[in-house]
């Protein structure tokens, strides 16, 4: 299966956001703080990808530590697919 | 050998696991220092292993073996025991540290976390009773565990696993050693060094906040416990002695 765009990536977000009732910004720059984007959440959408890529996304807590921003956590699973 | 109801005696040959670095090379400065002999391994002799074994090429006995490796394992055994004389106590130390959520660890390195903290200290386990029991000796083992193993750390599942099944192996092995060995666990909270130099200041500072000493662990916290468990008469056997600061209370 192929890679996913950067875009794909933020309509999945959007997705796991909509199912709470929320809304996730255009802005890349919004903080996940904010949104109310938890580390699950984080998960939940880590395997979303995953699923549409057809393959496993493995990952160490440390490097979600430095995720802040919507843009950050597009970039991390971005990188993270291309490994 | 007649059943001996005579206290263990204090342990006079030590084999400690991941003896390189952090806790490992403090507990075989420590053992040396009370007059006994120590070998110790990692997967690379660190400077600091490698002079002491030079000061004291009588006492210290280090090698480069990986736990996971049996052959190599069994092998360093027996060369400590033909080296410094009988071994008759272990302190399983080695581990390799866990920080990832269960769903996003791949099942190769969940097989390879439980291999290295788990399946290898229950062999050298093994390795050390058996030539312990073959010579007629009696002895002590101490697992390192960790608070993790009773209470819930995100991110540590599969470590806290393995550390949770050393700890019932470690009660299980107090009976069924029934009297030839003092078995015993030291769980150690969170403390600063290559293991736990992945968590961040804040999480730190987060669990220093929980922690009623008011201070986190070091490993001179966990040294004399180690000590205690080799060397006095305590009784102590199949327990597992918790030195967190009062964190998982
Ligand atoms: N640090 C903590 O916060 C903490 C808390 C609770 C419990 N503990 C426990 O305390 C003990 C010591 O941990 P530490 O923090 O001092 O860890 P550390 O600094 O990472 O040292 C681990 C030692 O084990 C060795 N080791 C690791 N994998 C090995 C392998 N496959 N074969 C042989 N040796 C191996 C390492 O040397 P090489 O890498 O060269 O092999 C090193 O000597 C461990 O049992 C740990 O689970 C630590």
């Amino acid at each position: 299966m192929s890679l996913l765009t950067r875009n794909d990536i933020r309509g999945l977000m959007a997705e796991v956001v909509a199912a709470q009732g929320k809304r996730l910004p255009d802005d890349d720059g919004a903080l996940l703080r904010d949104i109310g984007f938890r580390s699950l959440d984080f998960s939940e959408l880590a395997l979303r990808v995953e699923d549409d890529i057809g393959h496993e996304l493995n990952f160490d807590a440390p490097g979600l530590r430095q995720i802040a921003s919507v843009g950050d956590v597009l970039e991390f699973l971005d990188s993270l697919q291309r490994m | 050998m007649s059943e001996d109801l005579t206290p263990i005696p204090p342990a006079s040959c030590v084999v400690v696991s991941g003896g390189s670095r952090g806790l490992g090379l403090a507990l075989v400065q420590d053992i040396l220092g009370r007059g006994a002999r120590v070998a110790a391994f990692a997967r690379s002799v660190t400077p600091e292993l490698a002079a002491l074994a030079a000061e004291h090429p009588e006492e210290v006995y280090v090698e480069a073996v990986d736990i996971t490796d049996v052959r190599a394992v069994e092998a360093f055994v027996r060369a400590a025991g033909n080296r410094l004389g009988p071994i008759d106590a272990l302190v399983n130390n080695a581990a390799a540290g866990q920080d990832s959520l269960l769903v996003h660890t791949a099942p190769d390195r969940i097989a390879s976390l439980i291999e290295t903290n788990l399946t290898a200290p229950l062999l050298l386990t093994r390795a050390v009773l058996r030539r312990m029991l073959a010579g007629g000796r009696r002895g002590r083992i101490v697992m390192i565990t960790s608070v993790c193993a009773q209470r819930g750390y995100s991110g540590l599942v599969v470590y806290a696993a393995a550390k949770g099944a050393l700890e019932a192996a470690a009660r299980t092995l107090a009976r069924e050693m029934h009297g030839r060995a003092l078995v015993n666990c030291v769980a150690p909270g969170f403390f600063a060094s290559e293991m736990s130099s992945a968590l961040g200041s804040e999480q730190l500072d987060t669990i220093t906040r929980r922690t009623p000493s008011g201070r986190l662990v070091e490993p001179t916290d966990i040294v004399p416990l180690v000590r205690t468990l080799l060397f006095e008469d305590t009784n102590l056997n199949g327990q597992v002695l918790t030195v967190d600061g009062g964190s998982s209370i």
